[in-house]
């Protein structure tokens, strides 16, 4: 390695290259936005029939989002194996991620506490949290949108009955996690193809 | 640049020694750290203060303060961006981070201002602490920061069983323990490298 011709300049470009290689595989997470999405989306959708026609499905159909960690999981440990070297920002998504499991738990805690009217309000502002960050840091616009929206709907949802605010958390699921997943997920095949 | 001799090693330690650089920048950028966590905790103290010692009801008028924080930071931020010649990846990161915990604490501002203030929101407030000091301890692989963040996560889990003056003044411990002695640590750690 010719050390001494390396720039600054080189150096920067090395690291561009290296984000858009990691930006190519993360692309295979797509799975990962588009269960996420789903399963907010029917939890809320599921809520809204309860509190709007008095339905009971005999359970707390949040305790679905429990089904999301299994793929999660599974997916993890499978790239995992199949990765010769995890990139810096990938760890930083990863701790990203696991601060925002982190602070749902407390959320779910505080909110066991007090029965805070505002939880919904709540949880789709920290929902906007990560999602920015992740888009930032991969330069995903679909994400940096994603994360504002669910700030505005959070402003909105002050102002909105419960079960309005259960289609504002449904309409979250969607633009944070569901749409950018696929988006993802066709830049994902289209790649695939391009390298068949 | 010749690519085909670059080894993945090669290639990490490159990165490494561009985190060291973000690492040493990051000490004209502890003044946030800095300044965000003296008025924060300040704010935290006084409303304490006012509303348990002085018996103020507009206790909470305090918080404006943070208006000066925000004018502060931006033009530190402008006055910094003439300075700087390159933007780092952990730069922009930091930039993102930042900014969606600014918007967070604007949102929370609004929901609050429509509630009221007289809920018991400090845990919630401290979880967020918490949240943008572990992520950038993270990204800058700072571990007092990581610690900071985490203490203060456990700081949010306890304040929640305490009275909402106690919650004031766990905020102001919080901030103390995950803005204040990582933000000193991380220059103290920068003035040594020198």
């Amino acid at each position: 390695m010719k050390e001494e011709n390396f720039s600054e300049t080189d150096s920067l470009k090395l690291i561009n290259e290296m984000i858009s290689k990691v930006k190519r595989s993360y692309v295979t997470k797509g799975i990962a936005s588009m269960v996420w999405g789903v399963l907010i989306i029917t939890c809320s959708l599921l809520t809204w029939a309860e509190v709007r026609y008095n339905w009971d499905p005999g359970f707390d159909v949040w305790l679905l989002v429990f089904l999301a960690l299994i793929p999660q999981i599974f997916f993890s440990i499978k790239e995992k194996r199949s990765r010769k070297f995890t990139a810096h920002d990938e760890t930083t998504t990863t701790y990203v991620w696991s601060a925002f499991a982190i602070s749902i738990f407390i959320l779910s805690f505080y909110n066991s506490k007090f029965g805070s009217e505002q939880a919904t309000t709540l949880f789709m502002m920290l929902y906007g949290i990560p999602t920015f960050i992740t888009g930032g840091m991969f330069k995903f616009k679909p994400m940096i949108v994603g994360g504002l929206i669910c700030w505005a709907l959070s402003v909105v949802s002050v102002f909105t009955p419960v079960d309005a605010d259960m289609l504002l958390m449904a309409g979250s699921g969607l633009f944070a996690w569901l749409i950018p997943g696929i988006i993802l997920w066709n830049r994902y095949q289209k790649q695939r193809r391009e390298n068949v | 640049m010749e690519n085909e001799h670059f080894s993945p090693e090669e290639s990490l330690k490159v990165i490494d020694s561009m985190l060291q650089k973000t690492r040493n920048e990051i000490k004209g950028n502890d003044i946030y750290f800095l300044m965000w966590g003296w008025l924060t905790f300040v704010c935290c103290t006084s409303q304490f203060l006012l509303k348990r010692v002085f018996d103020y009801p507009k206790h909470y008028l305090v918080w404006w303060l943070t208006l000066v924080g925000v004018a502060m930071s931006v033009i530190i931020t402008i006055k910094q961006g003439k300075q700087k010649r390159v933007q780092t990846y952990i730069d922009e990161s930091m930039g993102f981070l930042w900014t969606g915990m600014g918007i967070s604490f604007f949102v929370l501002s609004m929901i609050l201002s429509k509630v009221g203030w007289d809920k018991p929101v400090f845990p919630f407030f401290i979880m967020l602490y918490g949240l943008g000091t572990f992520i950038s301890g993270c990204l800058l692989r700072f571990r007092p920061f990581i610690t900071g963040g985490i203490i203060a996560w456990i700081i949010a889990i306890g304040s929640i069983y305490l009275d909402y003056d106690y919650q004031i003044l766990c905020g102001g411990v919080a901030i103390f323990v995950s803005y204040i002695i990582p933000a000193y640590m991380l220059r103290a750690k920068a003035n040594s490298q020198e």
